[in-house]
């Protein structure tokens, strides 16, 4: 086995009294698709705020590539390549498609305040560079046809599919997917499974991602680590989960 | 032709056919309506860089006034109060102590934008209220500057052409900064900042960033002001003045460059084409102002631009 792309090693955060998440520990490996699930309130999504460095954690650490994450503000951890999407869609919902990636390529793009004002030739030359590598990505995900639509009117299927393409455009080695086929049907979460099944693969990005849906984490999940009351119950391949006594009674609770 | 070539044959006929304008006007238009032109491009600097806080970047400051006033003391003193050189009364003279003026109060904006990190809506909008009457108190008890009698004979060298162009300027500088990466950033702020952070925008810069821009050319209409009325004194640049501009850029439609432009010029021509109402014109404008409210609650354009809507089919 390789050594793990993202390692996260005891993390655990308190709110006043209540302990969201205690003793947390990940592995990812690179190239790696690892399902995150567990109970409503299990602190699933308070996990990938601490790692998107939304919260800071009280204790553990975590590191990419070997180098110390935690204590860094979202923008850092973004720039060393975490980039996640949100439960609750979080859109610009006043931009345009195409610019709500653009917006994810923003610390990559290098021209002045000067070029900005002046309009010299590196203004135009760059701006089309990332203008084309965002249809790129819009490509990727099936929103070539819509780029110039305001994001908020998209349907909601496809708003989902823009945050992780803006995701993708901010250059991330570690995805961090936050219920991504919540409120769509069957079919549109099966081809949006697949989609990332392919992204992973195109992007070489090691994907850590929250579904409720069992059959669908089942199906894609190389491992899965289950999470209850704040703390990981469980981690294994879905045959092993699927047979894990514990598991079945974080779930269904004891008869 | 190449794009910058194509700019510079743009501005260069913008700024030859404001001058020819500005002639005409000087010449034919009578003094009173010359004057409200004038305060209308003043008020359109103010609203739209105002704009750029509270309706790009999603910000609230309720201080404009404040920064107005920075650049306005901070010119007029250098203009007028040392010993009166011909240098410094000269349009260039002025034009340089403007410009001084300008930086001033972005400086100023720059501290004020500080705050902005942990604070926002209401709760910032107090702090920048704060800050602008505690602007107006300082120049209210600095008697170098005239204290509470105000600063008189200061020189007269803003007029038309000076106030349009500086319009031009704001109206460039702010379309272009909006239409660049730093743009998308801001208003990505304003839309989600938790996202934006999230995709690695720095924040803290763009909102600060924003306050600064935003208040330099504040300062710059302070400056224009001052020296198209030749006197100013602190109760030109109270509360009201932030109110009246907080509502040029509701009314024309926050995130609208064009639309604060607009909301200005309406805000100060409605009330001088009611003054036939007498009295009742104090009563009357603020039913106009419910009134479009009511009628188009985004504002007059939304946060669309004017010529957009003359584009058939594009929304």
């Amino acid at each position: 086995m390789s050594t793990p792309l993202l390692q996260v090693d005891g993390l655990g955060i308190s709110f006043g009294g209540l302990k969201a998440v205690a003793g947390f520990n990940l592995d990812l490996e690179p190239g790696c698709l690892q399902g995150l699930i567990g109970p409503n309130g299990a602190g699933k999504t308070t996990v990938f705020n601490l790692l998107s460095g939304i919260y800071l954690a009280d204790t553990g650490t975590f590191r990419l590539d070997g180098r110390e994450l935690r204590g860094l503000n979202p923008e850092k951890i973004s720039h060393q390549g975490i980039a996640r999407t949100f439960q609750n869609i979080r859109i610009f919902q006043h931009l345009s498609v195409i610019e709500n990636v653009l917006v994810g390529f923003h610390h990559k793009t290098r021209y002045s305040y000067l070029t900005t004002l002046l309009r010299t030739p590196a203004f135009f030359r760059e701006e089309a560079e990332w203008v084309t590598q965002a249809q790129v990505l819009l490509e990727r995900v099936g929103l070539a046809h819509r780029e110039n639509e305001v994001a908020r009117n998209l349907p909601y299927g496809d708003q989902r599919r823009l945050e992780i393409a803006r995701a993708l455009a901010t250059g991330p080695k570690v995805l961090l997917l936050d219920e991504p086929a919540a409120g769509l049907n069957t079919t549109e979460k099966a081809t949006l499974m697949s989609l990332i099944a392919k992204i992973r693969k195109d992007f070489a990005v090691a994907v850590l991602v929250i579904e409720h849906d069992m059959k669908l984490v089942m199906g894609i999940c190389e491992k899965i680590t289950v999470l209850d009351h704040g703390e990981v119950i469980a981690v294994g391949t879905p045959k092993e989960i699927q047979a894990n006594p514990k598991v079945i009674e974080a779930y269904l609770g004891v008869a | 032709m190449s794009p910058q070539v194509a700019q510079l044959i743009k501005v260069t006929v913008f700024v030859a056919v404001l001058w020819v304008v500005s002639q005409v006007l000087d010449q034919y238009l009578n003094a009173y309506y010359l004057r409200v032109l004038v305060n209308c491009g003043i008020a359109g600097i103010l609203a739209l860089s105002l704009n750029l806080i509270n309706g790009c970047a999603g910000q609230f400051s309720l201080g404009h006034a404040g920064f107005m006033a920075v650049g306005a003391y901070v010119s007029a003193g250098l203009t007028t109060v040392y010993p009166a050189t011909e240098f410094l009364h000269s349009a260039l003279g002025v034009g340089l102590a403007i410009g001084i003026g300008g930086i001033a109060a972005g400086v100023a904006g720059y501290l004020v934008g500080l705050p902005s990190l942990t604070l926002r809506g209401d709760y910032l909008a107090i702090v920048t209220l704060g800050f602008s009457e505690m602007i107006r108190v300082l120049f209210l008890n600095i008697q170098s500057l005239g204290g509470a009698r105000g600063m008189y004979g200061i020189p007269t060298q803003s007029n038309f052409f000076w106030v349009y162009l500086w319009l031009g300027i704001t109206f460039l500088v702010l379309w272009r900064l909006l239409k660049s990466f730093r743009g998308r950033a801001i208003l990505a702020l304003r839309d989600d900042e938790i996202a934006s952070e999230a995709m690695g925008v720095n924040v803290s810069h763009y909102k600060v960033v924003s306050f600064a821009i935003s208040a330099l050319f504040a300062g710059v209409a302070g400056g224009l002001y001052a020296h198209y009325q030749g006197y100013i004194d602190p109760p030109s640049f109270d509360f009201n003045r932030s109110v009246m501009i907080v509502i040029m850029v509701v009314l024309g439609g926050m995130g609208s460059l064009s639309g604060a432009v607009l909301g200005a010029f309406l805000v100060t021509i409605l009330p001088e084409s009611l003054r036939v109402f007498e009295d009742f014109r104090l009563i009357i404008f603020p039913l106009l102002l419910i009134g479009m409210m009511l009628i188009r609650p985004k504002g007059l354009l939304g946060h669309r631009e004017i010529w957009e809507f003359f584009k058939r089919g594009k929304t």
